[in-house]
C-alpha cells in the first residue's frame, strides 16, 4: 500500500500534463495590446476603433528587429451590432488576439454620447480583462476614431499622451476631471448622482494627423487638447461646461488639488494670481421645512504666484483683504457651476447622494422627482475659506 | 524478468563480514613462523604489509616480528620502537610473565594492548596499529603507532566567513574531535565511538552534550547509526543518506558543516554531531529548515545586521525558487499584471524570439546549469575560460542572435546569483530542482500552478521530520520564544532559551537574567557620580 | 481516527483560515447592501451560540468525534445513520467549496481551461495534505496563517494609500432597519461561514489540551468575524453597495481599484493567493472531516485508504452538482441552506445536546464515555 501511492500520484500528474492543451495560455507575441478603444455609432451599428501598440516600434525598445522607423501604434476599425461582436470581427484584420487588460483609455464619440452610453458598459464590466481604472473621455465635435488617429510627439503612444495630459491638467489647473470607468458605471446605479467626463478634440489641421510627418515638425499640425466637461443625464450627453464653471464643478467634487485663481485688486482687473496648493471641500445636507439645503464648505491654502499691482505683502491686513477677494472669486465660480448644472437638471455633484446619506427615509420620497423638482431649485450655500500662507521669494513687488 | 531478478536478489542475504570473519577465526599460535605465514596468507602478501623480524631484548634475543601497514603508521615511532625493543629492552628471563613485562615497558612510550584472537589482530593491524609477535608467546602485543600524512588544518572551503575562526575540519577524525572539544571544555561533552562499514571499518564519533541534548534524540541517532550494515562508508554523505528520516525529499534533513565553531554552537543547542573518519564534513542532527539559512557569522555580527542579512537570505531563496516561473507565468498567462510600459518593453524584446516563453526559460536555465556544472569540476584555470565563454555566449550572442530576450537573461542571472547567495549549498540544490518543477507548473497553469506548487512544497515541508523533530520548527509548530532566532536574530541577551523540541525540556534556559549590557552600565555610571 | 495531536494555537489558526476560506472572496451577505458588515457581525454573534453548542457536546465526549458520540447519544443505529449523513454532508460541502473555487478561478483568470482540470489540480493537493494527516495540515496552517495575514494587511494598506476608500459609501447605516439584516443573517451569514464550524467537532478531539478548545474556537470566530466584516465593509466603501451586490467576487474588484504611483496596480495576484490559500484550507478541513468520519464509522484503521476513492468522488461531485454557475449559487443559497445547513448545523446538534444532557443528568454528573479510549 505504501509503495503504491507515489506512482499513483505521479501518474495523475502525468495525465494532467498530457492533457496540456495550454488552455488560457497566450504568448506575448500573439497578443495585440490594445491601449485605447474608441466607440462610435455608425448606421445603427457600433463601430469600435482599436489603438494597438506595436511594441517593436516604441522608443526604448532597442531590441533587434525594432528600430524606430515604424509607427508606435496601429489603428483598426471594426463594426458590429454589439461591442463583443465588433471586437471578435476585428480578427479579420488583426493577426493577433485583441487583449484589453492594458486598455487604459476609452474614447466615446460625441454622437454616440448624445444618443446614450448606458448600453456599452455591460460588455466592458463583464469582461475580466477590462480594468475599472481605465480613463474615459468624450471626443468633442468628432468621432472617437478621429481622436484616436492623431500621432503625438513626446509620449509616443497617443493614448498615454491623453491620459497623462488629463491627469496633469486635473492636478495643475482643475478644469478637467479624470473620470474612471467605474465611476461612470456607479453613477448609473445611483439615483442621486450623474457623471461628468472630460472631452478631447483635435486642434489644428486634422487631415494628416495620422501621418508620421505630424510628429516630425516642432509644432505638430494636429494636436490633442483637453476641452470642456461633458454633462450627462441618465447616460445621455446633455451639455457642456467649461472654463471657470468647470473648475467650480471640481471645487464641489473635492477634486481640486492645485490651481491658480486670478482676482481683481482695487481698480486693476485680473491683477493677482493665487496658487492653490491644498484644497478641501465638504458637502453636507440639511432638511429645512421638508426642503433640502446643501452646504458646500471649501477650504484652500496657497501662495501668491504673481502680481501686477503694488501690494505690500508684509502687511497682514493686506493679506487678509486679499484672502477675502479670493474667497469671493472662488465662491462665484462654484455658484456659477451649480447654476449651470441646475439649469441642465443634472445632479453632477452627487448632492442627491449626500441627502440620501443624511436623510435615508425622506430620500425615498424625493428620489423619484429629485432631478426635476428638487435639484433645480436646490438652495446651495457656499462658504469659502482661503488662506494665503506664503508669498514666494519676494515680499513687495518691484512694480510701484 | 525484472521481478524475478528482484526476487533472486532478495534471497541472497548480506553476509560479507561473516564470510570474512570465518577465514580468520582462531587464536595466535606459539610458533612465530606460523603466525607470520598466517598474516601473509590472509593479506595475500600485499605489498604494503610490512613484517620486520628482529631479536627482542638486549640479551635475551627472543625472535620476534613487528607487523604494520606502511603509510598508516608513524615511521619514526616504529623506528624508535624497534631500537628500544631490540637494543635497550632487557627483561628477566625467569619472571612470572615476560609478556606482561614487555608490554609495560613498551607502554612507557605508546599505548599497548594484548591480543589473542586473529580477527582482532587483523582489525587492529588494518586500523594502523602495529602488532608485535614474539616467538613462543600465545598472545601478541598491539602498539598504537598510528600516524601517516593528513592534510593540514586550513580555512574551510565551503563555509567561508568574514569574521570568525579560520580553521576548518580536516580528514583526520582525532583532530576534528579535538577541535570541537577545545571549544567546549566541559566534561559533559560526550564522545561515543561507533565503527560503521563491514569492510571499511570506518571510525565514526558521535558527540553530544549530556544534559543538554534530549536523550531520546541521542538514542535515536545511536540506534540508527548502529543499524547501518553495508560494505563501506566513505564519506559522511553515506551516513546522511542512511539515517535521514525521509528519502523522497529534496530538502536536507541533516545539516553538515566544515566549521568547528558551528558544531560547537549546535552542540550547545542540544544537537548531536557525527564525525566520520576521512572527511571534513561533520553531520549535525536534528536539523530544521530555518537552520539552513543561518550562518555562524549571524551570531558574531551585531543583531541588526544579522537580522537584515537573514531576511535577505530568505528573499534570495524565494527568488532562486520562483523567479523563472514567475517570468513564465507573467508573460504567458497574466500579462495584465505587468505594468503597461513594462509589458510593452518585454513584448518588444520577445517579438523576435522564436520560442515560447517556457521553452526559452528552460533552454536558458539548462544552459546555465551546464555552465555551472562544467565550472565546478574543472581545474580553476580552465574554469575561468568556461565562465568567459558562458558570459559571452549567453549574455551577448544569444540575445543578439534573437534566440532569447534580454529580460530572460536578466531573470536567469538573478536566479543564479540568488542561488549562490543561499548560505547552505544543500538547500540551494533543492531549490534548483524545485525551480524546474515550478517552471513546468507555471507553463501549465500560470500563477495558479506556482501557488499550487508552493502549497505542495509547504505541506511537504510540514510533513518532514528530522529525528522526530518537525522540520519547520519553530515556525510550525509555532514556538514564539524561538522565533527570536529565525527570520530575525534578537540581540544575544534576548535569546534566553535553547530551541524547544530539540533540547532537553528540563534544561531550556541558556543564560542568566539581565545579560543586557545596559543593566550593568547603569550601575557603573552611578558609581562614577559617587 | 488517526493518532495525532494538535495544539490550541494550531486549532485557532486552522479555524481562522477555514473561516476566511471562500467567505472572503464570495459576495457574502450582500443583500444587506451597505450594512453587510453588520450582517456578518450578527452572524458571528449567533454563530458563537452554535459554537457553544458544539463545544458543550465536545465536553461530554472529549475524546470522540461527532460520528462516534452521535452513536453514544442516540444509540448505535440512529447514531450511525446520523454519522453517515454528516460524512456525506462534509464531503458534499467540500465538493461545493471546490466548485466555488474552480468557478472563481475560471471566470477571472482561466476562461479557456476546463473546470475539471483546475479542480483536479486543487483536489490532488488537498488529497496530498489529507493523506499526510491533521498534524501536517495544522502545521501548514500556521505557515499560511501568517502569509495570508501579511497579504491582507498589505492589500488593506495599499487600498487606503490608493485613496479608493470612501467611507460615505457605507452610509446610510440601517437604511431599511434591522429587517433585511436579520433576513440575511438567517439565510446566509449564520451558516456560511460561522455555522460551518460544525466540521470542527471532528477535529476537537485531537487537541492536546482539551480545556483550551473554548478559548481557541471563540477567539478564531471573533477574529474572523471582525476580519470578514472589515473586508466586506471595505468592499462596499470602495465599490459602493450596488456594484458589490452585482459582482461575482467583490474582493477582486476592490483589489483592482488599487493604483498607486502608476506602478503598483493590477495586483490581482494578491487576490489569487487569498483565494487559493483560503479555498484550499476550506476544502481540506471538510474533506478531512469526511474521510475521518467515514473511517471512524466503518472502523477502518488506516484512514489513508479512503483518501483516493473519496477524493476522486468529491472531484467528480464538484463537477456534477450543477451545470452552470447560476444554478450552483442558487442551490447554495436555497436548497443547501434549508435542507442541509439548518438541520445539520442547528437542529441536530441542539437535539443531540439536549439528549446528552438528559442522559448525563440521569446517570449523574460524571459523563460516561469521557474517559474512554478513542475508537479501537
Amino acid at each position: 500500500m505504501k509503495i503504491k501511492r507515489y506512482p499513483f500520484l505521479i501518474f495523475m500528474l502525468f495525465i494532467c500534463t498530457l492533457l496540456f492543451g495550454c488552455w488560457s495560455k497566450k504568448e506575448l507575441r500573439d497578443l495585440a495590446l490594445i491601449i485605447a478603444v474608441g466607440i462610435d455609432k455608425k448606421d445603427g451599428k457600433y463601430m469600435s476603433t482599436f489603438q494597438v501598440v506595436n511594441p517593436g516600434n516604441v522608443a526604448g525598445a532597442t531590441q533587434r528587429g525594432g528600430g524606430s522607423t515604424g509607427l508606435p501604434v496601429a489603428l483598426y476599425t471594426s463594426t458590429g451590432d454589439t461591442l463583443v461582436e465588433a471586437s471578435r470581427k476585428a480578427s479579420k484584420q488583426i493577426s493577433r488576439i485583441p487583449y484589453y487588460s492594458h486598455t487604459n483609455l476609452v474614447v466615446i464619440g460625441e454622437e454616440l454620447a448624445k444618443e446614450g452610453i448606458q448600453q456599452i458598459f455591460d460588455a466592458v464590466e463583464r469582461n475580466p480583462q477590462f480594468r475599472p481604472t481605465a480613463n474615459i473621455v468624450i471626443a468633442r465635435k468628432q468621432t472617437a476614431k478621429q481622436l484616436l488617429s492623431v500621432l503625438t510627439p513626446i509620449d509616443k503612444i497617443p493614448a498615454n499622451q491623453m491620459i497623462k495630459t488629463l491627469e496633469l491638467t486635473e492636478m495643475m489647473w482643475g478644469e478637467n476631471v479624470d473620470t474612471r470607468l467605474r465611476e461612470v458605471i456607479e453613477s448609473f446605479s445611483l439615483a442621486g448622482k450623474e457623471v461628468i467626463m472630460s472631452s478631447f478634440y483635435v486642434d489644428g489641421n486634422r487631415k494628416h494627423s495620422d501621418d508620421q510627418n505630424n510628429v516630425r515638425t516642432m509644432e505638430p499640425t494636429a494636436r490633442l487638447r483637453a476641452a470642456e466637461l461633458a454633462i450627462f443625464k441618465k447616460g445621455k450627453l446633455i451639455g457642456w461646461i467649461g472654463k471657470e464653471e468647470a473648475r467650480g464643478v471640481l471645487w464641489i467634487l473635492d477634486k481640486i488639488k492645485q490651481t491658480a485663481v486670478t482676482v481683481d485688486w482695487k481698480e486693476e482687473k485680473e491683477a493677482v494670481s493665487y496658487k492653490v496648493v491644498r484644497a478641501k471641500t465638504k458637502v453636507t445636507a440639511q432638511l429645512r421645512n421638508g426642503k433640502p439645503i446643501i452646504f458646500v464648505a471649501v477650504k484652500t491654502e496657497g501662495d501668491i504666484g504673481e502680481t501686477f499691482v503694488a501690494i505690500d505683502f508684509t502687511d497682514p491686513k493686506q493679506i487678509v483683504a486679499l484672502e477675502k477677494v479670493m474667497q469671493q472669486e472662488i465662491k462665484a465660480e462654484i455658484e456659477k457651476a451649480a447654476h449651470v448644472a441646475q439649469k441642465k437638471k443634472s445632479d453632477i455633484f452627487g448632492f442627491g447622494e449626500v441627502v440620501h446619506r443624511a436623510y435615508p427615509k425622506e430620500w425615498k420620497e424625493m428620489k423619484k422627482t429629485w432631478d426635476d423638482k428638487y435639484f433645480p431649485k436646490l438652495d446651495v450655500q457656499v462658504k469659502v475659506e482661503s488662506f494665503i500662507r506664503r508669498t514666494g521669494l519676494r515680499t513687495r513687488s518691484y512694480i510701484q | 524478468m525484472w521481478l524475478r531478478l528482484r526476487n533472486q536478489n532478495k534471497k541472497q542475504v548480506y553476509q560479507y563480514d561473516k564470510v570474512a570473519q570465518e577465514g580468520i577465526y582462531g587464536t595466535i599460535e606459539r610458533d612465530l613462523h606460523a603466525n607470520i605465514e598466517k598474516v601473509r596468507n590472509i593479506t595475500g602478501n600485499s605489498a604494503d604489509i610490512v613484517i620486520r623480524r628482529f631479536l627482542l631484548g638486549k640479551e635475551e634475543n627472543l625472535s620476534s616480528a613487528l607487523c604494520f601497514v606502511s603509510g598508516m603508521v608513524d615511521e619514526n615511532m616504529v623506528q624508535q620502537l624497534l631500537i628500544e625493543a631490540s637494543v635497550q629492552l632487557s627483561f628477566p628471563s625467569t619472571c612470572c610473565d615476560q609478556l606482561d613485562y614487555i608490554e609495560k615497558k613498551i607502554a612507557t612510550a605508546n599505548t599497548t594492548r594484548r591480543v589473542k584472537q586473529w580477527n582482532e589482530v587483523f582489525s587492529l593491524l588494518m586500523s594502523g596499529e602495529s602488532i608485535l609477535f614474539i616467538h613462543g608467546m600465545q598472545e601478541a602485543i598491539s602498539i598504537a603507532v598510528k600516524g601517516g600524512e593528513y592534510r593540514a588544518i586550513t580555512e574551510p572551503s565551503t563555509q567561508l566567513s568574514i569574521r570568525g575562526p579560520r580553521e576548518g575540519f580536516t580528514e583526520s577524525l582525532g583532530t576534528n574531535v579535538a577541535m570541537v572539544r577545545r571549544r567546549i571544555q566541559h566534561p559533559h561533552v560526550r564522545v561515543e565511538a561507533i565503527t560503521v562499514g563491514e569492510v571499511t571499518h570506518t571510525n565514526v564519533r558521535m558527540m553530544y552534550m549530556k544534559e543538554i541534548a534530549d536523550d531520546n534524540i541521542v538514542e535515536e541517532v545511536r540506534s540508527r547509526l548502529q543499524r547501518i550494515c553495508m560494505d563501506g562508508v566513505l564519506e559522511s554523505g553515506y551516513i546522511e543518506q542512511l539515517i535521514e528520516d525521509e528519502t523522497f525529499t529534496t530538502f536536507p534533513t541533516i545539516y553538515h558543516t566544515e566549521r568547528p565553531d558551528s558544531v560547537a554552537a549546535n552542540l550547545l543547542e542540544g544537537r548531536v554531531a557525527i564525525f566520520v573518519e576521512g572527511t571534513p564534513f561533520v553531520l549535525i542532527a536534528p536539523a530544521v529548515f530555518i537552520q539552513f539559512f543561518q550562518a555562524v557569522e549571524d551570531y558574531y555580527a551585531r543583531f541588526d545586521i544579522a537580522t537584515a542579512l537573514r531576511f535577505l537570505r530568505i528573499l534570495v531563496f524565494f527568488i532562486s525558487l520562483v523567479a523563472p516561473s514567475l517570468y513564465i507565468a507573467a508573460t504567458t498567462f497574466h500579462q495584465e499584471m505587468i505594468p503597461t510600459s513594462l509589458v510593452i518593453a518585454i513584448a518588444a524584446q520577445r517579438e523576435s524570439v522564436p520560442f515560447p516563453a517556457f521553452v526559452e526559460a528552460v533552454i536558458m536555465e539548462v544552459t546555465f546549469e551546464i555552465l555551472r556544472e562544467a565550472g565546478v569540476r574543472l581545474p580553476r584555470t580552465v574554469g575561468q575560460a568556461v565562465s568567459i565563454v558562458g558570459a559571452l555566449v549567453i549574455g551577448q550572442a544569444a540575445v543578439e542572435a534573437g534566440f532569447v530576450s534580454s529580460v530572460m537573461v536578466i531573470v536567469v542571472s538573478i536566479t543564479a546569483i540568488a542561488s549562490f547567495a543561499t548560505p547552505s549549498f544543500a538547500i540551494a540544490v533543492s531549490a534548483r530542482l524545485i525551480r524546474f518543477l515550478l517552471m513546468v507548473l507555471a507553463a501549465l497553469f500560470g500563477f495558479y500552478g506556482i501557488l499550487i506548487g508552493l502549497i505542495w512544497m509547504t505541506i511537504h515541508l510540514c510533513s518532514l521530520r528530522s529525528f522526530g523533530v518537525p522540520y519547520m520548527t519553530p515556525l510550525a509548530p509555532l514556538i514564539p520564544t524561538n522565533l527570536r532566532d529565525t527570520f530575525v536574530r534578537f540581540p544575544l541577551w534576548a535569546l534566553t532559551d535553547r530551541p524547544h523540541g530539540i533540547t532537553e525540556e528540563t534544561n531550556i534556559v541558556r543564560q542568566g537574567d539581565e545579560q543586557r549590557p545596559e543593566h550593568n552600565q547603569e550601575t557603573r555610571r552611578e558609581g562614577d557620580e559617587n | 481516527m488517526e493518532r495525532a495531536c494538535i495544539s490550541a494555537r494550531q486549532l485557532f489558526m486552522l479555524a481562522i483560515l477555514f473561516e476566511h476560506g471562500s467567505a472572503m472572496v464570495i459576495p457574502l451577505g450582500v443583500d444587506a447592501k451597505q450594512d453587510v458588515w453588520l450582517a456578518i457581525l450578527c452572524g458571528m454573534v449567533l454563530g458563537g451560540g452554535l459554537l457553544f453548542v458544539y463545544y458543550r457536546l465536545f465536553t461530554y465526549y472529549p475524546r470522540l468525534p461527532l460520528t462516534s458520540y452521535s452513536q453514544r447519544i442516540v444509540g448505535s443505529f440512529f447514531g450511525r445513520v446520523l454519522g453517515i449523513i454528516y460524512v456525506l454532508y462534509f464531503l458534499y460541502i467540500a465538493a461545493r467549496v471546490l466548485r466555488d473555487f474552480g468557478e472563481l478561478l475560471l471566470t477571472f483568470a482561466y476562461p479557456e481551461t476546463p473546470l475539471f482540470i483546475l479542480n483536479a489540480v486543487m483536489m490532488l493537493t488537498v488529497m496530498y495534505a489529507v493523506y499526510k494527516g491533521i498534524e501536517v495540515i495544522a502545521r501548514a496552517s500556521q505557515l499560511f496563517f501568517f502569509s495570508l495575514y501579511w497579504i491582507l494587511i498589505l492589500g488593506f494598506v495599499l487600498i487606503i494609500i490608493a485613496g479608493a476608500v470612501d467611507l460615505h459609501r457605507l452610509q446610510p447605516i440601517l437604511e431599511e432597519g434591522w429587517g433585511p439584516i436579520f433576513h440575511v443573517v438567517f439565510t446566509q451569514t449564520l451558516y456560511v461561514p460561522f455555522g460551518e464550524m460544525i466540521v470542527f467537532t471532528m477535529i476537537f478531539p485531537y487537541l492536546q489540551k482539551q480545556e483550551k478548545v473554548m478559548k481557541a474556537g471563540f477567539l478564531a470566530l471573533l477574529l474572523s468575524g471582525i476580519n470578514l466584516a472589515m473586508i466586506m465593509g471595505m468592499n462596499v466603501a470602495v465599490l459602493g453597495a450596488d456594484m458589490v451586490s452585482r459582482s461575482t467576487f467583490p474582493l477582486l474588484n476592490t483589489i483592482q481599484e488599487i493604483r498607486v504611483a502608476n506602478f503598483l496596480e493590477r495586483l490581482d495576484v494578491l487576490f489569487m493567493i487569498a483565494l487559493i490559500v483560503g479555498g484550499f484550507f476550506k476544502v481540506v478541513v471538510f474533506f478531512y472531516a469526511g474521510v475521518i468520519g467515514a473511517a471512524d464509522l466503518f472502523q477502518i484503521k488506516e484512514y489513508q485508504r479512503l483518501v483516493y476513492p473519496l477524493g476522486i468522488s468529491v472531484l467528480f461531485l464538484s463537477i456534477a452538482i450543477a451545470s452552470n454557475f447560476a444554478e450552483h449559487i442558487k442551490e447554495g443559497l436555497q436548497i443547501v441552506t434549508i435542507y442541509m445547513h439548518i438541520p445539520l448545523q442547528i437542529v441536530i446538534p441542539v437535539l443531540l445536546l439536549l439528549i446528552a444532557m438528559l442522559r448525563q443528568g440521569k446517570r449523574g454528573r460524571k459523563p460516561q464515555g469521557a474517559r474512554e479510549q478513542r475508537t479501537p
